[in-house]
């Protein structure tokens, strides 16, 4: 025997691929399909009330079928907010910058999106804010057709 | 021990891809049947528990998306296995022993159908160094096994198409299986190879389904099921991951299952009635039938998994189509087994049991 280890081996090739089918479901499939035409698409339960946005087929409170889809403006208030500070790799704009939660008005759920058009150390809970939707061109059926939110103007959303 | 029991039991049709649905909406129509057989409230349920795997879904904490089913509003008790989701069983059966509570709904989701190639995706359960970069077939180990298993004796190309053939002949009473037919084993012997000595008929069809169970301790049993399906012995037990270790032909951990739960049940796998295996292969329910001591039992009368696989709920369903045997009055002792990783490597076995 002798005390000499191995030397050791540190890599083996061992090449991975693998593809899959993501299935979004009905009810995402709607949402994601009104973002590329511009619309935020909510629906309530019926035995509850709830709004959600995005929603989902079934009210996960009350197991129930939602109603019928109706569209909602994405005008909101903030309700919570942070301001990203520091650079990582993949950052797709520069720091600093505002992520929070909006409430949509007539929502009962909160979407996470950039705020904007505003210096962070302005935003704050409560402020108002709406949608900037990417041109035409680039609407695609992702949270990405919305740019992101700015302060509420008086011209409306799509100004 | 306390009493525990199955006391309702459904799932979703066996289809070979189900592209309209996600998780939730697979999984939800089926948690409301089974809650409203019993005729309670999800506020009732104390405990959930859930299994699937991550890499039949390609992304981390798949089952996450499950959670909108069981409303995790207001908080609930939870668990998930990375497996079958029969040992998600195993784990609820147990947590009602402790005594934590007197109700459990165990569900399992299984979408096969999402790897656009399952050649790409089982070599990866199989280990890093020595057999994942030969990146075998999905159906190459249990080749190997088949073909040991006709060696020693235990069954034959015909052997395992006779099983094929019963098996899809009993689907046609299974509306909620993916595969059924008439169809002799002579006719299914003169279709080509898969991975020799196995032929398609011998491979359980993968696909997508959900199943659910709920579980009820000692009076909650009796006051929510006419007639409870007890679990008299549940346990599981496992051989060394590494299959080149093993004797193919045989399933000790199979063998040590059974015999720990018939300990527990007081009867044992020879005195059921009916049992309900988790074949992957046609071979395994020869190996399966030694292993557990079966003595004249129906086997997979559902048609089992060669009639649908869909994926980690397919043992699940082996302990509901058990227990609904003792749920409708159709038998006294049913037995359940349930099957995870390559050629049997994990077994898991119940003893269920009505009242006289």
């Amino acid at each position: 025997m002798t005390n000499v280890l191995p030397e050791p081996v540190t890599t083996i090739p061992n090449p991975f691929r693998m593809d899959y089918t993501y299935v979004a479901g009905a009810g995402r499939s709607m949402f994601l399909r009104g973002l590329a035409e511009r619309k935020l698409i909510a629906r309530r339960c019926a035995g509850c009330g709830q709004v959600y946005l995005p929603p989902p087929e079934f009210c996960s409170r009350c197991l129930t079928e939602l109603e019928a889809p109706f569209e909602l403006d994405g005008r909101g208030a903030i309700s919570t907010f942070c301001v990203v500070s520091f650079p990582f790799p993949g950052q797709r704009i520069d720091p600093p910058y505002v992520v929070a939660h909006i409430q949509p008005h007539g929502a009962g759920t909160r979407l996470m999106h950039l705020v904007r058009e505003i210096e962070p150390e302005d935003v704050h809970i409560g402020l108002e804010v709406e949608p900037v939707w990417v041109p035409d061109d680039e609407l695609d059926t992702s949270l990405l057709s919305i740019s992101h939110f700015r302060p509420t103007t008086e011209g409306g959303a799509d100004a | 021990m306390r009493d525990v029991a199955v006391v309702a039991w459904a799932q979703s049709p066996c289809r070979a891809a189900n592209r309209r649905d996600d998780m939730a909406g697979i999984l939800l129509p089926v948690i409301r049947e089974t809650v409203n057989t019993v005729g309670i409230d999800r506020d009732d349920v104390d405990f959930v528990a859930s299994g699937s795997h991550d890499f039949y879904e390609g992304r981390t904490f798949s089952y996450i998306d499950s959670l909108d089913a069981v409303g995790a509003w207001p908080p609930i008790s939870e668990s998930h296995v990375e497996s079958d989701a029969a040992w998600a069983l195993a784990e609820a059966w147990s947590w009602l022993q402790l005594g934590e509570g007197d109700i459990a709904l165990v569900y399992g989701i299984g979408r096969g159908s999402l790897p656009a190639d399952l050649d790409q995706v089982m070599p990866a359960q199989l280990d890093p160094y020595y057999l994942a970069p030969l990146a075998p077939h999905r159906d190459a180990i249990a080749g190997l096994q088949a073909r040991s298993t006709i060696e020693a004796g235990l069954t034959s190309e015909q052997g395992m198409a006779e099983v094929a053939s019963r098996c899809l002949a009993s689907a046609l009473d299974n509306p909620l299986a993916q595969r059924s037919e008439q169809v002799d084993a002579a006719q299914l012997l003169e279709a080509p190879y898969v991975s020799s000595p196995l032929r398609e008929h011998d491979v359980a069809p993968v696909g997508d389904a959900a199943a659910v169970v709920i579980l009820a301790a000692g009076d909650a049993a009796r006051r929510l099921a006419e007639r409870p399906a007890w679990l008299r012995g549940v346990d599981h037990r496992m051989d060394t991951h590494y299959p080149g270790v093993r004797d193919l032909s045989e399933s000790p951990s199979t063998g040590r299952a059974a015999h720990r739960a018939a300990e527990l049940a007081g009867f044992s796998a020879s005195d059921v009635d009916v049992a309900e295996l988790h074949t992957e292969y046609s071979h395994q329910e020869a190996i399966l039938s030694g292993a557990l001591g079966l003595k004249g039992a129906a086997v997979n009368p559902s048609g089992g998994p060669l009639a649908g696989r869909p994926a980690t709920a397919t043992g699940l369903i082996r302990v509901g189509e058990a227990a609904r045997h003792i749920l409708d009055g159709r038998a006294d002792r049913t037995l359940a087994h349930a099957t995870s990783g390559p050629a049997l490597q994990q077994n898991l076995v119940c003893l269920l049991e009505g009242d006289g």
